[in-house]
């Protein structure tokens, strides 16, 4: 009798804990999202077949399998079911349609949504596949950052279509974060920032310490970050660096330099504008701002260490961009008396230039501060630890948990990664004593186009089929007289040549022989001038000797072509397709003045065409007007789609351009 | 005889509800549910995706004539005459539709009867960015008066 209660009183609990799980599942709120998605679906459908379709869609747990990416499993649609449905646009969440992206609607079943999004693909319900549960796995990226997630498979700096994120990545490259940070693909980032050695001969101990104080307050050019020393502190690296043995050869070239006669300042300050110096430098705050404001070096720098690093700054520092201008011993003397003359801060403090008698016990104390504080990472010293790098991998950021970043003394912040990330930015010392990176005064803006960069970086390259790197074909750069001058006036600096140098100027070299005209490029390396009224003061004049030019000239003419750009395109074609006349109609007619100079009038965007004829080679003038952006992703000048014809005929136009006769003058571009 | 097999069932029923219970999708860190995480700092609604991309487009190719607001007067407008279009303007903004707005970018203004000193854009950029960049001209638009 007993047993039989104890086998009622176990059957019915065995019923109850049968019925448990059903029902559980019964009650998820997916399933009541997907039955009010039907109603929605049925009630937006223009067709009764339409209907049906929502009508007859089962409630059940959608994915996307991808077995080659990560295996990811993303259940988002679960809940997210009209993110492919067109019916669906401006629908409430979570039925809204997908933006449409570069990779949707298309891609889906190729990126699914955690690749890009973040979160937990697996999870079915709302707090766990966001990341909100604080047990979660890594949550969802901010919609503010979500460009992050382009950042997983396109690794070069800068993405079409994801401008936040390319911003942020150029901040970093700028700012030298991986100088101290190792991140993939950028093992080989070498910092710009000088070696320090010929410093005591450079500037005096009132300068370095304000220098080590605050560099941001001296020049807002800087990219040295403040390291918020205290006044011992920056004693003690005064004094180290002050304690560093001047190279023989710089000292002999500064001190020289420093006996030499005083130089002609008018003829100085002539040879400084036509120059172009702020092409990179500023003068109060005007030029390019990628190299040192200069409007007070007359009473921060010594004249001897003027002169001699205008006369060979890579002897004292190699990487710098700094190119090596051709001044003759006297022009380079004008110039430094110039810089002397006018550049000069009357309010500047009478210890700037004093020099430091070095202690030995501070100098010892600032060798090792220069160690600890990471100073090593960027300036080259003897003996720094070369291979590690000072600060830890970023590489993993993104996958990193809320509950395992340590917030320190920072309870007020939102205990998310963006969060945590953004004030690490913007007051990297405030979560713990002791921290040691230093401030940058990003802007709120800069910080999260940062973050956003940082973001994107996963502990683990994505598999290889989704990587994406634009084609650019490995820079040829010959060794040789032509090596030797592409490094003196350190083209690259600004120039790209196939997947090498900067992006200061919007003009390639890769393809520089097929574009120009060897004569014009010969007269343009020796004067050159600024091609684009809308930029101002760029492309500096080196001084090039003739014979230089020539030589450069002759190199980029037989070495950087792209056989794509044909030599001649009028080749083969009736001698109406290479009517002017027709061109200048279609010149008027399709509005290039809008944005290109001819004559005496025109828009400020583009290059002047008034010497197109003088300066562009043919072919040139075709390929780019069959279509602009295949030359340059992102550059203005619109496609067009014009017919072979067309094309042919406006190049035909553009060829009889050759300027006004009459020597052009040196910085007469504006 | 018929208790003892009816007595050996449970173990096996109790088995199969087990394994029923097992069924359900897992879910990874299912159970401890702490406080939720504290709210963000209110901040001034994010722009959609759309917008922010069309703004992107925006300032990279059409503010050098058009400026940072729309009014017609950036960097390049005083070479042009006429003078680029106010995109902020309330009336233009309300008597143009999606559709001209859209065709006028994509033809040009020589491909709507107008100057073509505004080129055509349809065969530069796509047709989403033309979209996202519609998206942020109406965006533009200034309070009337």
């Amino acid at each position: 009798m007993p047993l039989r209660r104890l086998f009622a009183v176990t059957s019915v609990l065995f019923l109850i804990v049968l019925a448990i799980s059903p029902a559980k599942n019964y009650l998820r709120p997916y399933r009541s999202l997907q039955s009010r998605y039907r109603r929605l679906g049925m009630a937006r459908a223009t067709s009764l077949k339409a209907a049906d379709q929502y009508a007859l869609r089962p409630v059940a747990i959608r994915q996307i399998w991808l077995r080659e990416f990560e295996n990811r499993v993303d259940r988002c649609t679960t809940c997210h079911l009209g993110a492919a449905d067109p019916l669906m646009k401006d629908a409430p969440e979570p039925f809204r349609l997908h933006p449409g992206t570069a990779h949707t609607p298309l891609d889906f079943e190729r990126f699914g949504c955690t690749a890009c999004h973040g979160g937990q693909g697996l999870a079915t319900s709302e707090e766990e596949a966001h990341g909100t549960a604080p047990e979660a796995g890594p949550p969802m990226t901010p919609a503010t950052s979500i460009e992050a997630g382009c950042g997983r498979c396109h690794a070069a700096e800068t993405v079409i279509e994801a401008p936040l994120l390319s911003r942020g990545r150029a901040l970093m490259s700028r700012a030298g974060c991986y100088a101290c940070h190792a991140v993939r693909g950028h093992e080989g980032f070498r910092s710009e920032a000088p070696p320090l050695p010929a410093l005591p001969l450079k500037t005096g101990g009132g300068w370095v310490r304000r220098w080590l104080a605050d560099p941001k307050a001296l020049d807002g050019n800087a990219t040295m970050p403040n390291f918020h020393l205290g006044p011992q502190e920056i004693e003690a690296i005064a004094h180290y660096l002050f304690s560093l043995p001047v190279p023989t050869d710089l000292r002999r070239a500064i001190e020289t330099a420093g006996q030499e006669p005083a130089g002609d300042v008018a003829n100085g300050k002539r040879l400084f504008s036509e120059s172009r110096c702020i092409s990179c430098h500023t003068v109060e705050g005007k030029g390019n701002g990628s190299a040192p404001e200069l409007s007070k070096i007359g009473s921060t720098d010594g004249r001897g260490w003027l002169l001699a690093f205008l006369r060979d700054p890579h002897a004292f520092n190699p990487r710098t961009r700094m190119p090596r201008f051709h001044f003759t011993e006297a022009e380079s003397r004008d110039v430094v008396a110039y810089l002397m003359d006018e550049f000069r801060d009357f309010d500047a403090p009478k210890d700037l230039l004093e020099p430091i008698r070095v202690k030995q016990t501070l100098a010892e104390a600032g060798q090792k501060l220069f160690r600890q504080s990471g100073c090593f990472a960027c300036h080259a010293s003897p003996g720094a630890p070369e291979a590690e790098k000072f600060g830890p991998d970023l590489d993993g950021v993104r996958d990193k948990k809320a509950a395992s970043l340590d917030f320190g003394r920072r309870n007020d912040l939102p205990r998310t990664l963006p969060a945590w990330l953004a004030a690490k930015l913007d007051a990297p010392r405030s979560f713990a004593q002791g921290l040691k990176m230093p401030s940058y005064e990003f802007g709120a803006e800069d910080a999260g186009a940062i973050v956003t960069a940082l973001l994107s970086l996963g502990a683990q390259p994505v598999p290889e089929a989704y990587r994406f790197a634009p084609a650019r074909p490995a820079a040829f750069l010959p060794a040789g007289r032509v090596g030797a001058l592409i490094d003196r006036y350190r083209c690259l600096s600004c120039h790209q040549i196939g997947d090498r140098g900067g992006d200061t100027s919007t003009a390639p070299l890769t393809y520089e022989g097929s574009k120009v005209r060897r004569d014009w490029l010969a007269d343009y390396l020796v004067i050159s001038y600024t091609l684009r009224p809308i930029l101002t003061d760029r492309m500096p004049v080196f001084r090039m000797p003739r014979e230089e030019a020539t030589l450069l000239a002759d190199a980029l003419e037989d070495f950087y072509v792209d056989p794509a750009i044909p030599d001649d395109p009028f080749a083969g074609r009736s001698s109406s397709d290479a009517d002017p006349l027709e061109g200048q109609r279609l010149y008027t007619t399709l509005g290039c003045r809008a944005c290109h100079i001819l004559g005496s009038s025109g828009g400020y965007y583009g290059p002047p065409l008034t010497e197109a004829g003088k300066r562009l080679r043919p072919g040139w003038i075709f390929a780019w007007l069959k279509g602009p952006q295949r030359w340059r992703a992102d550059v203005r000048c619109p496609n067009y789609a014009l017919t072979d014809t067309d094309a042919l005929r406006l190049t035909a136009y553009l060829e009889t351009l050759r300027g006004a006769p009459g020597p052009r003058t040196a910085g007469g571009a504006r | 005889m018929t208790r003892a097999p009816r007595a050996e069932l449970i173990p096996a029923l109790l088995l199969i509800g087990g394994l029923a219970c097992a069924r359900t999708p897992a879910s990874p860190g299912q159970g401890v549910a702490g406080q939720a995480p504290a709210a963000a700092p209110a901040q001034a609604p994010v722009p959609s995706y759309e917008v922010r991309l069309g703004k992107a487009t925006y300032e990279h190719y059409c503010q050098t004539c058009h400026g940072e607001t729309g009014a017609g007067d950036g960097f390049n407008a005083y070479n042009l005459d006429p003078h680029p279009r106010d995109l902020s303007d309330p009336t233009f903004q309300k008597t143009k539709s999606d559709a001209d707005l859209l065709d006028a970018i994509r033809r040009g203004g020589a491909g709507v009867g107008l100057t073509p000193l505004m080129p055509p854009w349809g065969h530069t950029l796509s047709d989403r960015q033309i979209d996202d960049l519609l998206l942020y001209l109406r965006s533009l638009r200034r309070p009337p008066g």
